[in-house]
């Protein structure tokens, strides 16, 4: 089964720069604010929203397993 | 009674002192109407993010575009000279909207992920070890000349795998470039004679990237040609583009940085009991106090209104980001240099999709160059009170910033 993740998008420092919603683009959408949003932590696989997260410009991405606690980014 | 505030942005007191200038604005008319050179001038924070995230009604192909005459004011037997300089320009990433802007960041922005940078940082303290070293032997500096220019254009010259030897010539080509945001009346040769020296220079890197890439960053936009996402000509100017782009902005953040903290004794203090510490905050607080960047261009992609002020498709705009970055309702006591500061929401690095590709290297460079200054000279001062700027609208940059440390 595949794992679930816990995703939060830091908004006091995103700028909106968009490549997650690029990478990922079911996972994470702008809101009306032009921010991130982590919409469907299941919506891409793993490797995909890991690489979203790691392309933030400014490391405003924080992803976890959401049963174990573990952080896998950064 | 106040008096009327006059719209020539060039002006020396205006250079000296943006923050007075555009603050005045900011309170008065935060989005005002510049008859002069015909642009509406923004300079409130919440503004100018909101622009900023707003791309598709703000539009980037500000060259390709803009259909008024260059401004201030060319020699009119320069035109053709013009005409070569929106060519070139045109032909950046940063010069394009989407859908082409984003395939063209693709090329370029995995180079530039935070990660990646870091692992950039034990190169960046070796250089400014070396640079320091040289100038600790003389007793003085010029921050300017010694250490902000050329700690920069080794690393971008390293990642591009430029040879050392050739990093004064870049330097000076990098120069000439910078008459892009100045207002001298026959600028334009000495612009365009910067252009076409950086495109004869890179040409033959580019050839050989193309036909055997490397892990640099110049074969990375090579690949961009292969893909079909670069002409030839693009991928020579954004090569050029990112030679100037990585020092020129780095430079200012270094300087402006260091005299931030001269100016201030009790932030400087602070600072000396924990650089290591306080390096990442900081450093943010010299981007927000005294920015690189002082405004960018765009041009209007639809008619617009803007507080109940209305644009039209293709009005010139420049936002303001000193001016943003010191709005009061946005930072305590805006005009305090204050290093423990956060958040820091500042603009240096804009917002939205065309955020400064080099922020983390950018930042990499201000933390490192900070933290060997307070270990290697805390006594840092300035050799003269006397601080010269250059005369553009686009960047904040010191002539030269001469100290001693005895």
């Amino acid at each position: 089964m595949a794992r679930k993740l816990r995703i939060r998008v830091d908004h006091d420092v995103c700028v909106g720069n968009a490549m997650c919603e690029t990478i990922a683009s079911k996972v994470f959408r702008l809101n009306e604010n032009r921010q991130s949003e982590a919409v469907d932590p299941a919506g891409d696989t793993v490797e995909k929203i890991l690489e979203a997260a790691e392309n933030c410009p400014v490391s405003a991405i924080f992803v976890e397993d959401a049963e174990t606690g573990e952080q896998l980014f950064p | 009674m106040a008096t009327a505030l006059h719209d020539d942005m060039f002006t020396s007191d205006v250079i000296a002192n943006p923050y007075a200038y555009y603050g005045r604005l900011r309170d008065e008319d935060p989005v005002h109407w510049n008859d002069t050179y015909a642009l509406w001038v923004i300079t409130r924070h919440d503004d100018v993010t909101w622009m900023t995230r707003h791309n598709e009604l703000f539009s980037s192909a500000v060259f390709r575009n803009d259909p008024k005459p260059a401004y201030p004011a060319i020699d009119e037997s320069d035109l053709g000279l013009y005409e070569y300089v929106r060519n070139y320009q045109a032909d950046q990433f940063i010069q394009h909207d989407r859908p082409e802007h984003l395939d063209m960041r693709k090329i370029v922005h995995g180079y530039f992920t935070p990660k990646a940078m870091e692992s950039w940082r034990p190169f960046v303290v070796s250089a400014i070890k070396e640079l320091l070293d040289a100038a600790e032997e003389k007793g003085s500096m010029d921050v300017m000349r010694d250490l902000a220019t050329p700690l920069p254009v080794l690393v971008i010259a390293q990642m591009m795998g430029v040879p050392a030897e050739d990093r004064p010539y870049v330097r000076e080509l990098a120069e000439k470039l910078l008459y892009i945001g100045r207002g001298e009346y026959d600028r334009m040769p000495i612009l365009t004679d910067g252009m076409k020296g950086m495109i004869d220079y890179v040409s033959p890197l580019v050839d050989e990237r193309i036909v055997k890439p490397g892990d640099d960053f110049i074969s990375v936009l090579a690949s961009g040609e292969k893909k079909g996402v670069f002409s030839r000509h693009q991928v020579l100017v954004n090569t050029s583009l990112l030679l100037l782009a990585g020092h020129e902005t780095t430079i200012n953040l270094i300087c402006n940085g260091t005299l931030s903290f001269i100016q201030h004794p009790d932030q400087w203090a602070l600072y000396k009991q924990d650089p290591v510490g306080r390096a990442k905050w900081a450093t943010e607080e010299c981007l927000r106090y005294d920015a690189p960047v002082k405004s960018i261009q765009r041009l209007a992609s639809q008619d617009i209104e803007v507080r109940g002020k209305v644009m039209e498709k293709n009005d010139r705009i420049r936002w303001f980001i000193s001016s943003a970055n010191r709005d009061p309702n946005v930072f305590a006591e805006p005009d305090k240099f204050d290093i423990s500061r956060q958040p820091n929401p500042h603009v240096a690095f804009g917002n939205g999709v065309h955020h400064c590709l080099g922020a983390t290297l950018a930042r990499v460079e201000g933390q490192e160059v900070f933290k060997a200054l307070a270990e290697r000279f805390p006594n840092i001062r300035l050799e003269s009170e006397e601080l010269d700027y250059q005369p553009s609208i686009t960047f904040r940059s010191l002539k030269s910033l001469p100290v001693t440390w005895q």
